[in-house]
């Protein structure tokens, strides 16, 4: 990348102090998200922005490899596949990787749902437990619609990435 | 309240996500979705059978506990059992014929993890009591066969994969609005509510006025998802687009979620409402909604039956030929509940209408099933569809063709296959109907019988009869598909001679849609529905 395509310190700069404040936001969105405005989606599509915010100003080797630490010796060897067997980038680089979240986020929600059925209550049944006499936080508040969020979450997150990703590569 | 009415659904759902995260694992990925499809099999058996348990049960599931009208509730009838049962079994054979056709890579990127989706959704809207969860469901459906039809991404799939695209999603748009709609003027999205309250329009504040449009509109959004014209433009591209055993599950069962959504809402939910007095229409004034939807099906329906089997008649190749006659079928389908729908819901032609639809569609389902699947293995192995490349297939591959064959005459209706009966019924509802719309019914079908027939004969010799060339000399479809399709067609010659059980199954879904109290008070609780018992009958 020449010097003439880099962003500029300014933009660095920001970036750098900008996205932790939007991944901590995101984050308590998620976490409030059952019983206040927030939830898995707008929290995944947040954090998704502050991925975005990375990959723009220092570039998606970086986002992937870097932050995401998706470097395992696997990427080397996908560089030399690549040309050989498209799909094995789909399925082994970083687009499988981030396609994978989503999966997993699905199988979350939907898990989540199946432990109400084991408890003998109907599918997608909810339950809050509340800790009392906590210090400094006093009463917390651990909701089982949270796995759900979770789940939407990290298909909100997965699904954004992989957009990035393969749209990114075009 | 019990668990099993989510089963089939949930099956679906953990396939897919398997499929989703089995993607490296191409042989583990095949097995889950097989398992998937098994699974489904074996949910609906016995769903159906926790359905039949009592006799006449209305199941009822209430997602996360949330009361109806309140939360969104799942219920399994008679009705939506027999469309579930045509879902397992199509669809385990469509995918079969998947595994052992789609090539290698299309399959690991995607093609189960969407198979498996499309199924969740079609289930869903079987299941589904809420207008506004069906949209839900419909989208889930169609995003996956979105996806799945353009899956082979040549310029063809792409052209008719943007017709498809862009009609459906005019068509979600419209639901979307409509559903808005009855929200708005009738204060509940719950079918059995909404029934509850149409039935007593004053006591809700509800202007039915207002409701006969909207519910006109949302009639348009299942007609285009049925393929009826005038919303058929999507059907022909879209079914020769598609990777064969997905055109199987297009024709087969997607389709027939726009019947089962036309019987279920207006000649179950929406048939207890009366169009008000007041307004310039003296003639309707005061009769059932079902006058005004019965005359545009009756439309639909006739021109669906002339226009696809004319259409079908010219095609000069197999899958267009078969996504025509899909046009004209369909319109055989929906024509008696047209007739059913000059009466009330207690009368014996109601009853008859909507039994004759449901088991039209039924035949529909497998007869279109085995025959796409067939012009699959033809295309796969001699690739055209071309009649001008055909001929001579039934020397080649002797038991695909009789698949074929059973395929073809039960869509024109020979004794003993099933499809005899379903003319038969349709016939007999226009007769005993005794009035102008019965024998308008009487003449469409005939004309459209011939229409089959000739398009049905046309396709066998052209294709069929005469010596093999060199490219159908390529044909050696795997045996294992071979027997898949085989098996359909077994399926086909067996509810024909054994119709009687078919014909229990059918009734006890008519008596599920007639008897809109029963279900009102199977979801909204027991005192709910005496509205409707003093209303309508």
């Amino acid at each position: 990348m020449s010097s003439s395509n880099q962003t500029t310190v300014i933009v660095r700069t920001v970036v750098r102090s900008v996205v932790p404040i939007i991944i901590l936001v995101a984050i308590g969105l998620l976490l409030q998200g059952h019983n206040f405005p927030g939830g898995g989606f707008i929290g995944g599509v947040l954090t998704v922005t502050a991925f975005a915010l990375v990959y723009i100003t220092y570039g998606a080797e970086y986002l992937s490899q870097y932050l995401l630490g998706l470097t395992d010796g696997s990427v080397a060897r996908r560089e030399t596949q690549d040309v050989l067997d498209p799909d094995t980038a789909f399925f082994s680089g970083t687009v499988g990787r981030y396609s994978a979240v989503f999966g997993i986020g699905l199988a979350l929600a939907v898990g989540g749902g199946l432990g109400a059925v084991a408890f003998g209550e109907p599918f997608l049944s909810q339950a809050v437990l509340y800790f009392d006499h906590i210090p400094v936080f006093g009463v917390i508040e651990l909701a089982s619609a949270l796995v759900f969020d979770l789940g939407v979450y990290f298909v909100v997150v997965g699904s954004l990435l992989t957009i990035l990703a393969v749209v990114g590569n075009e | 309240m019990s668990a099993i009415v989510a089963a089939p659904l949930l099956v679906a759902l953990a396939g897919a996500i398997g499929c989703l995260l089995l993607r490296s694992r191409p042989r583990l990925l095949r097995g889950v979705s097989l398992l998937a499809g098994v699974g489904y099999l074996l949910a609906t058996v016995a769903l159906a059978r926790a359905v039949y348990a009592d006799g006449d049960a209305i199941l009822v599931y209430y997602l996360s506990g949330w009361q109806a009208p309140y939360g969104i509730t799942l219920v399994a009838d008679r009705l939506s059992v027999i469309f579930i049962g045509l879902t397992a079994i199509v669809s385990l054979a469509a995918l079969w014929v998947s595994i052992k056709t789609i090539d290698a890579s299309g399959q690991r990127i995607s093609y189960h993890a969407l198979y498996q989706f499309m199924v969740v959704g079609i289930t869903g809207s079987f299941l589904t009591a809420d207008i506004f969860n069906l949209f839900v469901w419909f989208e889930v459906m169609l995003m996956a066969s979105y996806v799945l039809v353009v899956f082979h991404s040549g310029p063809e799939q792409t052209r008719a994969g943007m017709q498809y695209v862009v009609l459906n999603l005019l068509g979600s748009a419209v639901m979307l609005l409509a559903i808005g709609g009855l929200y708005a003027t009738t204060g509940t999205l719950n079918m059995a509510d909404i029934a509850r309250r149409l039935a007593e329009p004053a006591a809700y504040g509800i202007a039915p006025g207002p409701v006969l449009g909207l519910t006109g509109l949302l009639l348009c959004v299942f007609a285009l998802k049925a393929g009826l014209v005038p919303f058929q433009f999507w059907v022909p591209g879209a079914y020769q687009a598609a990777p064969p055993p997905v055109t199987a599950m297009l024709a087969g069962v997607v389709k027939k979620v726009g019947i089962y959504a036309i019987i279920r809402l207006y000649f179950s939910v929406f048939a207890v409402a009366s169009i008000p007095d007041a307004g310039g229409l003296a003639v309707v004034a005061g009769k059932p909604f079902l006058v005004v939807f019965g005359g545009v099906i009756l439309v639909m329906a006739l021109l669906s039956i002339l226009l696809g089997g004319i259409g079908a008649a010219g095609r000069n190749n197999l899958d267009a030929l078969l996504a025509y006659s899909s046009i004209s079928q369909v319109g055989f389908i929906v024509l008696p509940l047209a007739v059913a729908a000059t009466t009330l819901p207690g009368d014996s032609l109601f009853r008859a209408g909507v039994l004759a639809t449901i088991v039209y569609a039924i035949i529909h389902g497998f007869a279109k099933g085995v025959l796409f699947l067939v012009s699959g293995a033809i295309e796969d192995h001699v690739g055209t569809l071309e009649f001008s490349q055909l001929g001579g297939i039934s020397e080649q591959a002797p038991v695909l063709s009789g698949a074929f064959f059973v395929g073809g005459l039960t869509l024109i209706g020979i004794p003993p296959l099933f499809g005899f009966f379903g003319k038969l019924l349709v016939f007999k509802v226009g007769v005993d109907a005794q009035n102008t719309i019965g024998w308008i019914a009487v003449g469409a079908t005939l004309i459209g019988a011939i229409l089959t027939i000739t398009y049905v004969t046309r396709a066998w010799e052209r294709a069929f009869w005469g010596p093999p060339n060199e490219f159908v000399e390529e044909l050696t479809a795997s045996p294992s598909v071979v027997a898949v399709i085989a098996g359909l067609a077994i399926i086909i010659i067996a509810l024909g001679i054994g119709f009687q059980p078919v014909y229990e199954l059918a009734n006890g879904a008519t008596s599920a849609v007639i008897d809109t109290d029963a279900y009102v008070r199977a979801v909204l609780g027991p005192e709910s529905a005496h509205a409707i018992g003093g209303g309508l009958r």
